[in-house]
């Protein structure tokens, strides 16, 4: 099944994106701040209202409030600040939703979500609170949060962007292993390196418009992606930095 | 009468300024739950997205904060019996301190759900979770622990206001202590002890307050 | 089994409850800020013995009920000092005890919010504590001052309505004695109500205003 997304301006800041996304890949959204590249993830979970145009997920419309259930329940999100909830353990975090929307046992629940932290080394910080967490290991379980609904895509919006560089290796690795695993992934990212070396695609926005859509290959090569010169711009200052 | 200040002569009567005490705790305890229940309904209201919702909360905060008790206890005292509905003394104090106590913790609660992280909300929203879970499992619990010292406040309020049901001839404490002060013929020591008596009880809630606070939020902020 | 109905003197009594009333209020607010204000000046300037013992009386005040706080003056200071206390002077000397207790807090609250640097620096620049108080803290103090006075006031408009227990005429008094005649609680105390949630509309406008008058004029001064 495909996520077809086509959307005209919210307030402008996304004018005419077309863009399909098929299971299995990983796609990576790039562009300078105030992009859309943001925005555009938050139409596809229903947090932003579209203007103009439609994005469905598996034959669903995401501006019809019914059927906007059925598409968060099958898109996982990340959050670049980890949005995680204040009063609740670890592992509270990852039951919730499972036991709430899926109407899992709880003991179900409970064993799948330890699992998801073991799987990224946290299942001894179960019981604690993210106010006792690191900012890596925050990430670390808003991933396991959004895994624990078991979606089919996940999409990650600057998951890294708050992190230090240690914090952001810990969370790339569990990332990549998720993207080898064949999880469909849409990213926001500013990390071009790691774009560069896990997706399929890369997707360039520029004030809201789409400049480029290419397979990761063609987009850094020269005679492709970086023949247009906002790209190339783009990427000579994020490599400097 | 002389200049004396003799507060031994009270002595017999402790007894049955505790019964009016009693009858205050539990007129502030149901009337806590009351307001709180109230408080909580009238505060998501007042942050609803419906504009119908937002006025109707909206009018029933700024009835209650700008009548004065007394006036409510009177209306809903020779009110109800007029309308058929036969309340004993007890039951319409409570009733007029929770409500009034519902429009006190409203604000607290409100400013409790208004200081929600947003980013927390929306990746309750997107996870898939119902409304009601939303509002029952994420934004209650996070307000309402935030909220514990003013709530603590709007209690300190209710436990003072509770003296004015003496009016409607109710004996709790301050009822309790005219009716000693008539018979002891010494009023003044009986209303002072009664002034420390509330000033303590009240300084007993706000360290309550700031303990449970305290307790909830050890291993969250 | 009606005693009366409604005559045009009814409206008197209401008039002169309501007179009574904002008489009061407006009496004890004077009185009670200047008191308050007295006790904060003590504070600021760390009177030794007096500055304490006045926070001490404040705080009881502020945590007891004022109900009990005029049966104490109107019943029992006449026991104690063996002279006698019209309804209306205990309502004085009560509501302006208990208004100075919360105008205290409030002014210490809005003098503590002014920046320690202030105060440094007028210290540097030679002025004696009354100065500073006059010309830097005072003026700011009154800017974050002003919103919670609002609602102090409205509350202890409020406050006054307990004054009809020790027999004043007041307002809530004058409901009371209309609604033993005409026993028609719905609309005597609906039309009390009203009454009084029109002043306490009233003195939220006036301060709003003031404050609006307030805060622009120290715009200006940032220019």
């Amino acid at each position: 099944m495909q996520s077809v997304a086509k959307r005209f301006g919210a307030n402008t800041v996304l004018d005419g994106i077309d863009l399909r996304i098929a299971p299995g890949e990983v796609v990576s959204i790039l562009g300078a701040s105030g992009s859309g590249k943001s925005t555009l993830i938050r139409c596809i979970n229903g947090l932003e209202k579209l203007d103009g145009g439609t994005i469905s997920v598996d034959g669903h419309r995401v501006d019809d409030p019914r059927q906007l259930q059925h598409v968060r329940r099958c898109c996982g999100t990340v959050f670049q600040l980890f949005n995680l909830y204040p009063h609740m353990t670890a592992l509270q975090n990852l039951t919730l939703a499972p036991i709430e929307v899926l109407k899992l046992p709880r003991r179900q629940a409970e064993e799948e979500a330890r699992a998801l932290l073991a799987s990224v080394g946290l299942l001894e910080r179960a019981d604690a609170y993210p106010a006792q967490l690191s900012g890596g290991q925050r990430q670390r379980v808003g991933i396991c949060r959004a895994l624990a609904m078991k979606p089919r895509y996940l999409l990650l919006d600057e998951v890294t962007s708050a992190l230090d560089p240690e914090m952001t290796a810990e969370v790339l690795t569990i990332l990549a292993k998720l993207a080898a695993e064949g999880t469909t992934m849409l990213f926001v990212t500013h990390e071009i390196e790691f774009a560069r070396q896990i997706s399929n695609r890369i997707v360039f926005l520029d004030q809201g418009r789409l400049l480029a859509d290419l397979p990761t290959a063609r987009f850094f090569a020269a005679d492709g992606g970086l023949a247009q010169p906002r790209i190339a711009q783009f990427l000579s200052k994020m490599s400097k930095s | 009468m002389s200049l004396t200040f003799d507060p031994t002569t009270l002595a017999p009567y402790l007894g049955f300024l505790a019964a009016g005490a009693r009858l205050t705790a539990l007129a502030c305890a149901l009337a806590l739950a009351g307001g709180l229940a109230l408080g909580i309904v009238v505060a998501l209201m007042r942050t609803a997205a419906s504009p119908l919702a937002r006025r109707a909360a909206g009018i029933y905060v700024d009835v209650f904060r700008n009548v004065p008790f007394i006036v409510q206890l009177f209306f809903l005292f020779y009110g109800l019996p007029e309308i058929g509905i036969m309340l004993s003394a007890f039951a319409t104090g409570v009733l007029a301190l929770s409500l009034a106590g519902g429009a006190f913790s409203s604000d607290v609660i409100r400013a409790g759900i208004l200081a929600v992280e947003p980013g927390v909300l929306e990746a309750a929203q997107v996870s898939g979770l119902p409304r009601l879970a939303i509002v029952r499992r994420i934004v209650l619990p996070i307000a309402l622990r935030s909220s514990v010292r003013p709530l603590g406040s709007v209690f300190v309020n209710l436990v003072l206001t509770s003296s004015i049901l003496s009016a409607i001839t109710l004996n709790e404490l301050t009822g309790s202590a005219k009716i000693v002060a008539s018979d002891t013929f010494q009023p003044f020591e009986v209303y002072a002890l009664l002034l420390l008596l509330y000033a303590m009880l009240t300084w007993l809630v706000s360290l309550s307050a700031g303990v449970l606070h305290r307790r909830l939020n050890r291993s969250h902020r | 089994m009606r005693y009366a109905d409604f005559t045009s003197l009814d409206l008197l009594l209401l008039l002169q409850g309501l007179g009574v009333s904002a008489a009061l209020f407006a009496a004890t607010t004077v009185i009670g800020t200047a008191i308050g204000l007295a006790w904060a000046l003590l504070r600021y300037y760390r009177t030794p013995l007096l500055a304490p013992g006045v926070a001490v009386l404040a705080e009881l005040l502020k945590n007891s009920p004022v109900l009990v706080q005029l049966f104490l003056v109107f019943f029992g200071l006449p026991v104690l000092l063996e002279t006698d206390l019209s309804p209306e002077q205990a309502a004085l000397i009560t509501l302006s005890a208990n208004t100075a207790a919360f105008i205290y807090v409030i002014a210490v609250s809005a003098i503590e919010s002014v920046g320690r640097d202030q105060l440094e620096t007028a210290r540097v620049f030679g002025l004696n504590r009354w100065q500073t108080l006059r010309r830097v803290v005072a003026p700011q103090a009154a800017a974050f001052g002003l919103g919670p006075l609002a609602g102090l006031l409205v509350n202890q408009l409020q406050v006054t309505s307990l004054i009809s227990v020790i027999g004043v005429i007041d307002l809530t008094k004058a409901g009371a004695i209309l609604n033993q005649r005409t026993l028609k609680p719905f609309i005597v105390w609906t039309v009390i109500g009203l009454l009084y949630y029109l002043m306490a509309r009233l003195i939220a406008r006036t301060c709003a205003r003031a404050e609006s008058r307030l805060r622009g004029h120290s715009q200006w001064k940032g220019l």
